[in-house]
């Protein structure tokens, strides 16, 4: 392992690294580093005449190169993990002006979790409780401290003050016996947690609490929604995170009443179990609890009756004709319920709320869609959402939304509740049980979405040396302070953005920042989440080029333009990504390429080369595109998804997978030996150039997938896949793929198994993305929507990439 | 005839048509009617058991329009005509063709002169079945709401089974038991500090829930012929599991109480929704809101006393005084309350168990509006709470539930008489008539009233006065009669409607100065009447204005009736049906009804709405408490004088208030019982004497309603207060020294003027002419 951003998973590695280090006392000279003062060079190309590969986005970002010694221990370890943490530039201009003139942004990817669960990708843990900071910053020490005064003192990497090693430091008070300092995980690792003492705590550990808002309404009851979320929930009890027991459930259900229901505690051992009570409360001004008792309750105390009551649930409102939905008085209902505690809201609803608090109006007009007038569709419709949403961060509440009405329900509104608590927004469109690849898909998300280990009342906070300062925090969270986010609750499958600003002149080799996110774990720990990350500075523009990182480029810029769409529009969303890539383009040739564009070419450097794709195909998301034909719930809902899912997830869904798969290598779709994980066939351009009409591909953005059959696909193909002789008869649409006995068909349902594994991307998340099969010949509706994926093609108001590339060459030169 | 003859006649007629007048000869001029003092009236109980008079199945044959009188014993019909004329318009009708077939020998049983009173079961069925809408209040301890919860369920298997029942709890909120839901036990909370509209209710329940998907059909298979309210109020036999669950699992109100609070309790918001609840579905159709409290309303819409403990809740004197905070708004609360069920054609009874007030006071018009009862206790786990609940569910011989619903009251009234007014638990239809009166008594200026709720004993004392320009009906041969024609129509509770007729008629006085008129006077019934008027006037009026008013108005009827020489105070004499007149009017104005002081305003509220309820005999008792004596070897006990003198060691005293039957030990007695005398077999007599009455106060507790409390006490002992507060101070400390009096006799320390000393004054001032 040398090179970071390929590093292995850490844990496994732990015991051999130390054992390797084998070094008792003072830290020995790094010796397996790079040579001194090395800097990424800048390789020109071509774009026009060495075409851009999609393999190219599986490339690193460039290696951060620090000067020798610069971490205190020699642990390869010891600079940040990009997958948790990762710089737009890898090499930091010295000054603003600099940076100005690069016209390349500065920011932060923050990935502070890659895994549903800890297990699954563990980071180091401080166990003693010794947490030492810096008095003046507040920065905790990291791998790039200095030690002084015979290590009796530590100098702060990032404000120069000399503190006090605090004596517990290497004396392990359990065991009674001194510690290597050296081998303590903060010196060692970047990306490591700290199990905090009492005075990080406001308050005790708060149990881990959900509280479902149903909707009950008639939608939600005829398409199955009430009866699949209660068997999800049912079969979830054991995966929800209960390690210390104190796990607490409620549940709401919601029409034009808010229903709470009082589940009394379990009988004795084989004791029958026992109603709860249903106390309707219609007041929907004043939504009040109707009892102080037996609203929220243990899952363990409580576990027979719960399950009771889930299997009840469908049948309580299986009559209903009732079409209100006043979610907004639910969640103050809610918000009530756990004020005292904190806790996450669930709401799962098929119904634009139409009454009570946060009343919502059906505002979507098609004839506004494409226009300037779409702007304010985007935008939230009552202002209940967004103040509501503060005052539940304020109560350490957070609220995810499970949305799935067949009709318009203002995922721009709603999705607000998420966006400042931490939460997030799940869309299901025109979602039905009776399909049973929607209550499956559902099912499964649910059921991870229970098990995610979250954590409680979080905040996160990112320091750096002096002379930097954050300038902007892009996620979902709220923004307490200046440089303070808020999170009720943590998830474990969101991606954040930070913008560094350059404040003062950086007149030291290298800078550190560091991303702390103080929280509880849904165990009743109280932690610290520590990520430091150490850039090396420069004051040539070309090591800024060189060290410049394509996809947190990008990452940053669909964070803008979501953030320019929801204020100003989506043409000058697009309008401003399109400046800011000629923009970039031009300095580079202005200012490194010598002005010099020769032979029709367009260049950029090596590792920017994806930058005008990734923008093209940023340009034609679903989220900002050009169009008239997308519903207004579509956009919003992608919209959300730009700016939350991590950095991984992010590039697929700008620009997505494409696997050839009729003529797919034979190594493809069967586990690797070695490794056993099963091998993808390479992924291929987006262009429709490269699908040939007899073949079978998977198309794939990582929140959808299409399974695209051409239109000459031989039958023998089409029986080893779909089990049918003609291609007529292949079932189009969402669907689940016919596990038929042949090798083709093991191997084609292994890719697509293989392409949703969100572990070998490095991130956590509980999507599942529907497939779809898509016929050539077939559906041209499903066909087209097939093809919006296929960036690199000429598409409806959108360039192909040539005529993007002869674009931005018209304009760089200019 | 002589005054027992006639004493005889006027009970026959109270048995027979319910009805007893103050005057039995109505006087022919407005001039003669001004000089009575007390008002022409009558107490009338309109669904008195008639066992004797069949119940006729057909429809009644009534007068035309606008007249509407129904075919009775004096109307002239000719047999041959086929003709019958009206002795209220005079007009003349043909009588209905099924009648033809009938001739002297065949009269129809309306004719008959025994028919003065007859009941008809019309072809008209009730809306629905009698509905009953339990209201319970469950901030009390575990025993007394243990005990309340087993009664109700014990109330179900009383009930027939098609009646509709629901199920209301309130503590800190309401909530509404929706009893037709099989999934789990469900119901629907209000907020107890809230005031909701009927459309909120409504609303809320989802009666009429704006989420209703517009043009959604009721799912096959579950027909609604009563609308949504049905998931509340389903029939006994269907219900009665889901009932009887949500009951047994009712709990103590779990919101928490600090110690210097009392619990919150929201009476108000429950008894809206109740009212609210049926408001949306059966209007007009025969439902009983059952109220059960323990304590008094502490929040929202009718709170009458705060939560603070240190704040006390309001007493005569405070409310004298003008100086409590939520009493106002509280009566007007209910007021409204009050008439919008009373418009809705429902019945509030409020039964509370609790040692301090509950707001009855407050709440009195709920029940005084709706015919509802008035059971106040000290708790629902006393026997006097549990039979009186019971007894609200008799039934008659034919299984049938002894209350009526939505009764309707009509008064016709021939020429010379005018009706002016009805007290008693009704209210007006606001209709106009030609027999309606130009002054108004109690509810007046209609000749029509609704009793929602309406019983075999409910009685109604209605007034009347002469008509200004009434000549001689030259029609009528014979004596002049002046007549009045009770109509009530009813639903009754087998879910049929009937009408009851009671016709009255009576001779008209002759020339002036006729004595008929004097003799025709029934002390008793006229004691009642004026009791009613008193009560009605004292609660809008002062006391002591009320107090006045009553002296005033026995003054003058002795100045008019009594014999006696000018300022002659011992020339003074009084008829023998006159004789008692005063006593009764003595005992009033000491009575609880005027004198309310010395109880607490619920109980006042109590009191005068059972006096309200009550016949003539009952209602005397509560005016003038019954006194018996027990003496050793003596076999019949004996009436004696509600009087201190009374009082003897060696006596037993069994004292009637109506409301409280209590035994007094003599000291001599009381003596003998603890020696235990009564267990030797030498003294059997005198194990008689303590047994007999107990048995006899058994007896009188038989048929009363509410249960009196029952006291049983020695003389000395701290209950005998209360016996002592009931007797003519005849030997009060001021007198006692030289009263002339038995020395054995007990004095009676109080500032009342006995009996002796009112009657001096009354003589005085009544030979005086100043009145
Ligand atoms: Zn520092
Ligand atoms: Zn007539």
């Amino acid at each position: 392992p040398g090179a970071p951003g390929i590093a292995p998973a850490p844990q496994e590695q732990l015991a051999s690294q130390f054992g390797q280090m084998n070094i008792q006392g003072a830290p020995q000279q790094p010796t397996a580093q790079m040579p001194p003062q090395a800097s990424n060079q800048l390789y020109p190309s071509d774009l026009i005449g060495q075409p851009f590969t999609v393999q190219e986005l599986d490339n690193p970002p460039p290696p951060i190169h620090l000067p020798p010694n610069t971490s205190v221990t020699p642990s390869p370890y010891a600079n940040g993990d990009p997958k948790y943490i990762r710089s737009t530039l890898n090499c930091v201009p010295t000054t603003h002006s600099l940076l100005k003139k690069s016209k390349l942004p500065f920011a932060l990817i923050l990935t502070p979790y890659t895994s549903l669960h800890d297990a699954e990708d563990p980071v180091p843990v401080c166990t003693d409780q010794v947490i030492s900071r810096c008095r003046r910053c507040r920065s905790y020490i990291n791998t790039f401290v200095t030690f002084l005064d015979h290590g009796h003192r530590w100098r702060c990497n990032m404000c120069n003050l000399a503190n006090d090693v605090p004596q517990a430091f290497d004396w392990d008070a359990a065991a009674q016996q001194s510690v290597d300092r050296w081998q303590r995980p903060e010196l060692n690792y970047s990306v490591i947690e700290f199990i905090a003492p009492q005075e990080y705590m406001v308050r005790p550990p708060q149990a881990l609490t959900y509280v479902f808002l149903l909707d009950v309404s008639f939608n939600a009851v005829t398409s199955g929604l009430l009866a699949t979320v209660a068997r999800s929930i049912l079969e979830s009890l054991d995966r929800i995170p209960n390690a210390d027991g104190r796990t607490k459930l409620a549940f709401l259900a919601v029409d034009s009443s808010l229903h709470y229901f009082s589940i009394p505690q379990d009988g004795g051992e084989g004791s029958e179990p026992t109603d709860p009570k249903m106390l309707v409360v219609s007041d929907l001004d004043e939504p009040f609890l109707p009892t102080p008792e037996d609203l929220v309750v243990n899952l363990i105390a409580c576990r027979q009756n719960i399950e009771s009551f889930l299997g009840k649930l469908q049948s309580m409102f299986k009559d209903t004709q009732n079409t209100g939905c006043a979610m907004g008085s639910a969640l103050r209902a809610g918000l009530r319920l756990v004020s005292s505690t904190g806790g996450k809201l669930s709401v799962l609803s098929a119904t634009l709320p139409n009454m009570g608090h946060g009343k919502l109006e059906m505002r979507e007009d098609k004839k506004a869609l494409g226009t300037s007038k779409e702007a304010a569709l985007l935008q939230t419709g009552n202002a209940f959402y967004k103040s509501f949403a503060v005052e539940c961060s304020k109560q350490q509440v957070s609220i995810d939304m499970f949305l799935f009405s067949a009709q318009y329900q203002d995922v721009a509104s709603l999705s607000n509740l998420p966006r400042y608590t931490g939460g997030q927004t799940f869309f299901y469109p025109g979602w039905s049980a009776a399909k049973s690849e929607d209550a499956i898909k559902f099912a499964t998300e649910f059921g991870s979405y229970l098990s995610a280990e979250i954590g409680l009342e979080a905040v996160l906070r990112v320091r750096a040396s002096t002379g930097l300062r954050m300038n902007a925090f892009y996620g979902n969270f709220f923004n307490r302070s200046s440089d303070l986010c808020a999170f009720p609750a943590f998830p474990r499958d969101q991606g954040y953005v930070v913008e560094v600003a350059i404040d003062e002149n950086l007149s030291k080799p290298y800078v550190s920042l560091q991303a702390a996110i103080l929280h509880t774990t849904c165990n009743g720990e109280r932690r610290v989440r520590v990520m430091t990350l150490a850039l090396p500075t420069t004051e040539s523009l070309a090591n800024v080029y060189s060290s410049a990182d394509q996809q947190s480029i990008t990452a940053y810029f669909a964070h803008k333009a979501v953030e320019r769409a929801l204020g100003s529009g989506l043409e000058a969303a697009r309008d401003a990504l399109q400046s800011k890539v000629i923009e970039i383009m031009q300095t580079y040739r202005k200012e490194l390429a010598g002005g010099n564009m020769g032979g029709g070419g367009l260049q950029l450097p090596a590792n920017l080369r994806a930058l005008p794709i990734l923008f093209l195909g940023l340009m034609k998301h679903l989220g900002l595109r050009k169009s008239a034909q997308i519903p207004t719930d579509l956009r919003s809902a992608a919209l959300c998804l730009l700016s939350t899912i991590p950095l991984p997830l992010l590039m697929q869904y700008i620009y997505p997978r494409v696997y050839s798969l009729h003529d797919m290598p034979d190594s493809a779709g069967v586990p690797d030996p070695e490794t056993n994980e099963v091998v993808l066939p390479p992924a291929q351009n987006l262009s429709s150039e490269r699908i040939v009409p007899f073949g079978l591909y998977l198309i794939d953005d990582g929140q959808t997938q299409f399974l695209w059959l051409g239109r000459d696909a031989v039958p023998a193909l089409i029986a080893d896949v779909f089990g049918v002789e003609d291609k007529m008869a292949v079932n189009q649409g969402k669907t689940l793929m016919p596990e038929l006995d042949n090798d083709f068909s093991e191997r084609v349902r292994a890719v697509i198994e293989k392409s949703r594994d969100h572990r070998a991307k490095g991130v956590g998340s509980i999507t599942v993305p529907p497939l779809y099969v898509v016929r050539e010949d077939g559906e041209p509706s499903l066909k087209l929507w097939a093809q919006t994926l296929l960036v690199e093609d000429r598409s409806d108001g959108g360039a192909s990439a040539p005529q993007w590339l002869g674009m931005l060459r018209e304009k760089v030169v200019q | 005839m002589d005054y027992e003859s006639l004493k005889e006649q006027w009970s026959e007629i109270e048995d027979r048509d319910g009805i007893r007048l103050s005057w039995n000869t109505f006087p022919s001029s407005k001039m003669e009617a001004s000089r009575l003092v007390v008002p022409i009236g009558a107490l009338y109980t309109p669904l008195k058991e008639k066992t004797d008079t069949p119940l006729l199945q057909y429809e009644p044959v009534a007068c035309k329009s606008p007249c509407r009188a129904v075919l009775n014993p004096y109307c002239q019909v000719d047999m041959r005509g086929r003709i019958w004329i009206c002795p209220f318009c005079l007009g003349r009708n043909s009588l209905p063709p099924h009648y033809k077939d009938i001739s002297q020998d065949a009269v129809p049983p309306e004719l008959l002169p025994t028919s003065t009173t007859i009941e008809y079961r019309l072809a008209r069925p009730a809306p629905s079945p009698p509905i009953f809408l339990f209201v319970v209040d469950t901030c009390q301890d575990e025993d007394a709401l243990k005990a309340l919860k087993d009664s109700i369920i014990m109330s179900l298997s009383l009930l027939p089974a098609y009646a509709l029942v629901g199920l209301i709890t309130y503590g800190t909120m309401a909530q509404v038991h929706e009893i037709g839901y099989a999934e789990c036990p469900k119901s629907f909370v209000f907020r107890g500090s809230k005031e909701y509209t009927s459309k909120q209710v409504q609303e809320m329940l989802g009666l009429m829930a704006p989420g209703l998907r517009p043009g959604a059909q009721v799912p096959q298979g579950q027909p609604r012929p009563m609308g949504p309210a049905v998931r509340f109020l389903l029939p006994v036999q269907q219900a009665e599991f889901q009932l009887t669950n949500a009951l047994e699992q009712l709990q103590k109100d779990p919101w928490p109480v600090a110690n210097d609070k009392r619990p919150l309790r929201c009476t108000g918001v429950a008894l809206s929704v109740a009212v609210g609840l049926l408001e949306a579905s059966f209007q007009n159709s025969g439902a009983r809101i059952m109220l059960f409290t323990g304590g008094p309303a502490t929040e929202g819409p009718g709170m009458v006393v705060g939560s603070e403990l240190r704040e006390s809740i309001r007493s005569h004197h405070d409310i004298d005084r003008d100086n409590i905070k939520y009493f106002k708004k509280a009566l007007k609360f209910y007021e409204g309350l009050a008439k919008r069920t009373a418009h809705n054609g429902h019945v509030i009874d409020i039964f509370a168990g609790c040692l301090d007030q509950v707001g009855l006071l407050e709440m009195k018009g709920l029940a005084n509006s709706t015919g509802g009862h008035m059971i106040l206790t000290d708790s629902f786990t006393s026997s006097m709470y549990k039979q009186s609940f019971l007894r609200v569910f008799d039934k008659d011989e034919n299984d049938n539930l002894l209350m009526g619903f939505n009764a309707n009251l009509e008064v016709l009234t021939t020429k010379e008489l005018k009706v002016t007014g009805l007290i008693g638990h009704a209210v007006s239809m606001n209709k106009k008539s030609a027999s309606v009166g130009e002054t108004e008594c109690g509810i007046g200026n209609t000749c029509s009233w609704k009793m929602c709720g309406i019983d075999p004993a409910s009685s109604y004392g209605i007034y009347f006065e002469i008509a200004a320009q009434s000549g001689p009906n030259q029609m009528q041969q014979g004596a002049q009669k002046g007549m009045i024609q009770l109509l009530t129509y009813y639903q009754h509770s087998s879910g049929q409607y009937h009408l009851r007729v009671t016709t009255v008629a009576r001779n008209l006085s002759g020339p002036s100065g006729d004595p008929a008129i004097a003799q025709s006077f029934d002390q008793e019934a006229s004691a009642v009447l004026m009791a009613r008027i008193g009560v009605f006037k004292a609660e809008v009026d002062d006391g002591p204005d009320v107090l006045r008013w009553v002296d005033r108005m026995l003054i003058r009827l002795c100045s008019r009736f009594a014999e006696y020489r000018k300022d002659d105070p011992s020339s003074f004499r009084l008829e023998k049906n006159f004789t008692l007149y005063p006593q009764f009017m003595f005992h009033l104005r000491r009575s609880q009804f005027l004198q309310v002081f010395n109880n607490s305003p619920d109980e006042t509220a109590f009191y005068r709405h059972v006096l309200n309820h009550e016949d003539v005999g009952n209602s005397l008792v509560m005016i003038q408490p019954t006194l018996d004596a027990y003496k050793i070897d003596q076999d019949e006990a004996e009436a004696v004088l509600l009087d201190s003198t009374s009082i003897q060691p060696d006596t037993v005293l069994l004292l009637d208030t109506f409301f409280h039957i209590l035994i007094f030990h003599g000291e001599t007695i009381a003596a003998w019982r603890k020696e235990g005398y009564q267990e030797l077999p030498d003294y059997a007599n005198f194990a008689e004497l303590l047994a007999r009455p107990k048995e006899d106060a058994k007896q009188l507790i038989q048929d009363r309603f509410p249960l009196p409390r029952f006291v049983v006490c020695d003389a000395g002992g701290s209950q005998a207060r209360f016996l002592l507060s009931k007797l003519n101070p005849s030997t009060t400390h001021t007198t006692g020294a030289y009263g002339g009096v038995s020395q054995s006799a007990q004095t009676i320390f109080t500032d009342d003027v006995s009996l002796q000393t009112f009657m001096d004054h009354l003589m005085k001032l009544a030979v005086s002419g100043q009145s």
